[in-house]
């Protein structure tokens, strides 16, 4: 769907993007991860052609992406803005116009989002009579009325309260589902893991990551498993010895507890459940993978490790 | 194209939408119509008793004068050819106010010279031009048609009378029409004044609300603009077509009841008595050709906003913040002032060279274009008013192309004071 190969752009001195290639595929959710500053912005103007990289070439279905290309394309920019003294559907008018659409397509469009997000009621209000967050819900069926075959969104959950953010996520997993391609650039670690097939992580202007979420996950494991239990603390530490190591635990009643363990030396999970089995009564057990912000963190810092 | 048009109609319907387009619209022209009536209403009007000595060589005029009603002028003839300099100081001619100079062309070319000792009143130039030129159009139906003096006038080419001082007839003093051609150019500079500062507060509002972001990833920042400059500017026609109505049905109205036409034979014996008729009535009603006036207005307005325009939306787009644009909004405001004043110096001095640079300078075009064309371009001269629109044209898209530039490369600069070597790194980007 999207193939972006080598993009180089620099501002002044400073690289803003450093040879960054990607490739999107279609009917995915790609997460682009990053610190402040790392070049996801740029990234994304560079791919709505807002600005010119200066090496490099983004295509979009095999061709080299040109303006007649855009109106394919969603946009939520981080930086949310609408008219101040437009109404919800005269906007809903205006991007769908700018984008090719019909007046019949807008009416029928605007009247399916403002019924799914149930805000039929707000159809003839300013926004400046909307509260910020409402704002962003007509900002978000802006971006998404004209049904583009590539969505990009950069920070979209922002702003948004937590049941408002599950809704955004669920329109996207069904978006997903209708075959549109969908590019997320967040902070919010948790929504990457629940709905981003694969991510890229962007940091100082490279890319030093990418790839399946569950296989970065894979990836990353360093023997950590937690079991959840019933007994006492002392009987399950007095069970591990040396060959296993307590890293955290977490008390769930008065003798049930979840206890995260360390394999030392060439013990494996088997050996775990074989020494505390009889000394605690075991629930449940699994691998801890590391979560994506724990990924994101040690690859930051690594990376600063290496740059010092 | 398309997508510009869109942004022009957003941006019409936003003007037109807001209360100060409103107000503007109903308040302009009543401070307009208030002014020409107070103009009107203050207007000299003084009586005068002249003695006027018609210089008749080859006896055209058989010594006759067309009987009026005005009792006030008093006329000799002379069968001499007299000097200006002689009637200025010769002795004999003292006790004449002016001196009418009928020569033989008058027939052919309708031409006649009139030297005043005193500038006469509006009323005494009216009566002096509307006697000879009767008496001239009984010579002419009698001598060279078999029509009916009444008949001849409906079909006659009017006299061009000249009124000119007799102790200095080369002196140019500024011609009232020139100076309507002046109001007629401040309009156009106020409103381009008015309408750019749109412009620069609707560029500057996009960015700092952010929606340009959006904009520009569906639409050419060129577009943009071009559509932005549109949209305003089709909402300051709109504000001009109703200044215009209002304006118009305005002097209608005036001309109707109070201030009624004076050239009306009808009227005449009403008007020379009457105090409401002076050089401004005049002015206003009879000697301005607002059809071709109004029509040239249009369009050196509209290329002088669109090269005006495109500076404004530069400036919107290049600048960080509001309070940033205003310092480079200063040497634009002083631009506009000064194609204010070249008007006022080409009133003054039509002649010099300046004031031909002025005329064809673009960014003074639009003013010295109007005072000129109320004036009138001297016979075969006409031709000039078009290179000029030529060359403010060719000078409009040159300024949007180089504005392209700026606003492509500044629009999403936020936050930033504007350096001038960073304009001239934009300018040469493509």
């Amino acid at each position: 769907m999207l193939e972006i190969q080598q993009i180089t752009k620099r501002y002044q001195r400073k690289a803003a993007l450093d040879d960054v290639s990607l490739s999107l595929r279609t009917g995915e959710i790609f997460g682009l991860l990053g610190p402040n500053g790392a070049g996801k912005t740029t990234l994304i103007r560079v791919i709505n052609r807002i600005i010119e990289p200066d090496q490099g070439t983004v295509r979009f279905k095999g061709d080299l992406l040109k303006q007649k290309h855009l109106i394919h394309i969603g946009y939520l920019p981080e930086e949310r803005g609408l008219y101040k003294n437009m109404t919800v559907e005269a906007h809903a008018f205006f991007f769908g116009a700018l984008r090719g659409m019909t007046k019949t397509d807008i009416k029928q469009a605007l009247d399916y989002w403002l019924n799914r997000f149930e805000i039929q009621s707000w159809r003839k209000k300013r926004i400046d009579e909307l509260s910020k967050g409402m704002a962003q819900k007509v900002q978000f069926i802006c971006a998404v009325l004209h049904e583009p075959e590539l969505l990009i969104l950069d920070e979209p959950f922002s702003g948004f309260d937590p049941v408002n953010v599950e809704l955004i996520k669920q329109e996207l997993v069904e978006m997903k589902a209708k075959g549109k391609t969908i590019l997320i650039s967040t902070h919010n670690m948790r929504s990457v893991e629940e709905i981003c097939d694969r991510v890229a992580l962007i940091h100082q202007s490279k890319k030093i990551m990418e790839g399946r979420v569950s296989e970065l996950q894979e990836s990353a494991r360093v023997g950590e498993y937690a079991v959840k239990f019933r007994g006492t603390m002392i009987g399950f530490v007095n069970a591990l010895w040396t060959g296993f190591e307590l890293i955290d635990k977490e008390i769930l009643g008065d003798d049930r507890f979840i206890a995260r363990v360390k394999m030392r030396g060439d013990n494996q999970f088997e050996d775990l459940l074989k020494v505390l089995i009889g000394a605690v009564k075991i629930e449940a057990a699994w691998e801890v993978l590391p979560s994506m912000q724990e990924l994101f963190i040690n690859a930051v810092s690594v990376k600063e490790d290496i740059g010092k | 194209m398309k997508n510009s048009w869109i942004i022009a109609m957003r941006e019409l319907r936003e003007r037109i939408g807001s209360r100060s387009f409103v107000v503007m619209a109903l308040v302009g022209p009543l401070l307009v119509l208030s002014l020409t009536y107070l103009l009107f209403a203050m207007g000299e009007n003084k009586q005068q008793s002249w003695k006027v000595l018609i210089s008749d060589p080859r006896g055209i005029m058989e010594n006759k004068i067309m009987p009026g009603v005005d009792k006030s002028i008093n006329y000799s003839f002379a069968s001499d050819y007299i000097e200006i300099a002689d009637f200025a100081s010769g002795k004999n001619y003292q006790d004449f106010d002016a001196l009418v100079e009928v020569n033989e062309k008058i027939i052919t070319n309708k031409v006649s010279f009139v030297f005043y000792r005193e500038k006469p009143s509006l009323n005494m130039t009216i009566n002096i031009r509307y006697q000879i030129e009767r008496r001239l159009e009984e010579i002419l139906a009698a001598k060279f048609t078999k029509l009916s003096a009444n008949d001849f006038r409906k079909i006659k080419q009017p006299l061009q009378m000249s009124f000119k001082n007799a102790y200095d007839p080369t002196e140019q003093s500024s011609d009232l029409a020139g100076w309507v051609g002046l109001f007629f150019g401040t309009v156009i500079f106020v409103f381009i004044f008015l309408f750019g500062m749109t412009i620069l507060r609707s560029v500057s509002r996009e960015k700092s609300n952010r929606i340009v972001e959006i904009l520009v990833a569906t639409v050419h920042p060129r577009a943009l603009m071009l559509g932005k400059i549109v949209g305003v500017g089709l909402s300051a026609f709109i504000q001009f077509f109703v200044w215009a109505v209002i304006i118009s049905v305005g002097l209608y109205f005036m001309r109707e009841t109070v201030f009624v036409n004076g050239y009306d034979p009808a009227n005449l014996a009403q008007s020379t008595t009457s105090v409401a008729y002076n050089e401004f009535v005049e002015l206003i009603f009879e000697r301005i050709q607002f059809s071709s006036m109004v029509g040239y207005f249009l369009l050196f307005f509209a290329v002088g906003y669109l090269f005006y325009g495109a500076f404004f939306a530069a400036l919107g787009a290049v600048t960080g913040s509001e309070s940033d644009g205003q310092q480079f909004l200063l040497p634009l405001i002083a631009l506009l002032l000064f194609a204010l004043y070249s008007g006022y110096y080409v009133l003054n001095n039509p002649e010099t060279q300046l004031a031909q640079v002025y005329h064809y300078l673009p960014f003074t075009a639009p003013v010295v274009v109007m005072v000129k064309l109320a004036v009138g371009y001297p016979e075969g001269e006409g031709y000039q008013l078009f290179i000029s629109l030529l060359i403010l044209l060719v000078s409009a898209f040159a300024v949007l192309s180089l504005a392209g530039k700026l606003y492509k490369n500044g629009i999403l600069q936020f936050g930033h004071s504007v350096r001038l070597k960073q304009i001239f790194q934009w300018l040469k980007k493509n």
